[in-house]
């Protein structure tokens, strides 16, 4: 399990998140919600310690982050986190190089999935082709939590559909995932958890199964409740 | 430590080819200054003892014998060593904010990577070492090639002959002797000292990444601070001349203050690499 615990950070003066506390667990996806600059991204930096946190505690498995927590945890940024001048089968190796989890054989499947060839370079690729190399990273990784950030963003359909075709197959299946999004529309039938977000707070954190039994209402119903308060 | 060779590697590889582009401009323009200079010097001999029968002696007694140590003096040598001198400091720089530039956004994977943060200040600093003793060693094995040719064009009544250590020492303003010192202490002082700045550097660069504009603030007042550590004991000297301490004795302080410099900035950079740096 991810635990926020009341995390605050500042930039300069601007309080972007005052006492956000959350909980991810594993086998379910979890979704961030919020307009941007509501500090989605910012929460994510700090759970992988890419920038510090004023107050506040957050914890995996119990345990504080450390080096051998990034065999663990993973970070798929909005950006393609590889240089551009390397190719694909480079970008794989570097990761071999350095991860106990890199599974190469599920790299391997994922080349296979969306299509890409490991003499392509990173820098002629196009978006929606960048991202799936960059989700590729991330998901050849064998590691219990997933971190994705606007995973959906500025690209074509039909990557999106692809996309979101492995949120549901076993490339996914039993690890924690959060991700960020401004646009749930793509989504919603894929998130089991959601935290909404506004000014720098958590508004509402809620099972999206339950609220759609008990009372009926999708992610969208109740994020208008919330927001339209 | 075995992330850590993997990451010296790695750094290498990123800047190889403007290294190899250094590299082949140091070589070619110092061959190609050593055959233009001898070339030179010995039409210029040849058109004044055949033309205007100047007698070898007195033509030697009015312009000097010809040798190596003459070309250090020019372009040929000084240019691609300038070159290399700056693309290396650039590079103490370009080295860490390649990272955090542009599209790719490296910086993350780096941070991500499931080894200690100060293995990648290490590996970088390394990676700049190597580099430095790579062109370093170069020169040296040039030396003695530029000499070679310089016999091959210019006979031995209008030459001088000279090893290394002598050219090194002597000529070429002496800034062939400060990248390659005669001694082996020499040689670790200015590297030892050398590398500290450039651990400094880093230390004063990651303040800059942790604390953005104040920490430009930051890293200045760290930088400044650590120079006035380091060179304590030879200040109190010049400004007060006390001559309390023998040279032998400040000597020793020095080395010691410059690994207290060097322990410092590399506590504080795994602080800031840990605690307060943000991709």
């Amino acid at each position: 399990m991810i635990e926020v615990k009341d995390i605050s950070k500042n930039f300069g003066r601007k309080k972007v998140l005052k006492g956000v506390s959350f909980t991810a667990n594993k086998g379910e996806i979890t979704c961030l919600i919020g307009i941007n600059g509501v500090g989605k991204t910012t929460i994510m930096n700090a759970i992988m310690n890419l920038t510090p946190i004023k107050s506040g505690e957050i914890l995996i498995d119990g345990e504080k982050l450390s080096k051998k927590t990034f065999e663990k945890i993973t970070f798929i940024p909005d950006a393609i986190t590889m240089l551009p001048q390397m190719t694909i089968g480079e970008a794989l190796q570097f990761m071999k190089d350095f991860y106990e989890s890199w599974n190469s054989e599920r790299a391997n499947e994922l080349l296979t999935f969306f299509r890409l060839k490991e003499e392509e370079k990173i820098s002629s690729l196009s978006k929606g082709n960048t991202a799936k190399v960059n989700l590729l990273l991330g998901l050849a990784l064998d590691v219990d939590y997933l971190l994705m950030d606007e995973p959906f963003t500025g690209i074509d359909i039909f990557s999106r559909e692809q996309i979101a075709e492995v949120f549901t197959s076993h490339l996914v299946e039993d690890r924690g995932v959060i991700i960020t999004t401004h646009e749930i529309n793509d989504i919603e039938h894929l998130i089991d958890k959601v935290v909404l977000l506004d000014e720098g707070v958590v508004r509402k954190e809620f099972h999206t199964e339950e609220v759609r039994e008990n009372e009926g209402k999708s992610v969208v119903d109740v994020m208008r409740e919330v927001y339209k308060q | 430590m075995k992330n850590y060779v993997k990451l010296v590697d790695f750094e290498l590889k990123r800047f190889i080819k403007i290294y190899f582009v250094l590299i082949g401009m140091t070589i070619v323009l110092q061959i190609v200054g050593v055959i233009l200079e001898s070339r030179q010097y010995l039409d210029k001999a040849t058109e004044a003892m055949y033309e205007y029968s100047v007698p070898l002696m007195e033509f030697v007694g009015q312009n000097g014998k010809f040798g190596l140590h003459r070309v250090l003096e020019t372009g040929y040598f000084m240019i691609p060593i300038g070159l290399s001198v700056a693309a290396l400091i650039f590079y103490c720089f370009f080295i860490w904010y390649r990272d955090w530039f542009g599209k790719n956004t490296f910086v993350y994977r780096l941070l991500m990577l499931p080894t200690a943060r100060l293995n990648v200040l290490l590996a970088k600093a390394s990676a700049i070492f190597l580099m430095v003793l790579g062109l370093v060693g170069i020169q040296l094995i040039l030396l003695p090639i530029e000499s070679t040719i310089l016999q091959w064009i210019v006979p031995l009544d209008l030459r001088i002959d000279m090893s290394v250590s002598e050219l090194v020492g002597q000529f070429g303003y002496g800034y062939l002797g400060l990248i390659i010192p005669n001694s082996f202490i020499q040689f670790l002082i200015n590297y030892g000292i050398g590398f500290m700045h450039v651990f400094i550097l880093f230390t004063a660069i990651l303040f800059e990444r942790s604390f953005r504009l104040r920490g430009i603030v930051y890293g200045v007042i760290y930088y400044i601070a650590a120079q006035v550590l380091f060179l304590f004991p030879i200040m109190i000297e010049v400004f007060f001349e006390t001559g309390y301490l023998y040279p032998i004795e400040i000597f020793i302080l020095e080395i010691i203050l410059g690994l207290l410099v060097i322990g410092l900035s590399l506590w504080i950079s795994n602080y800031l690499l840990n605690r307060k740096v943000t991709v």
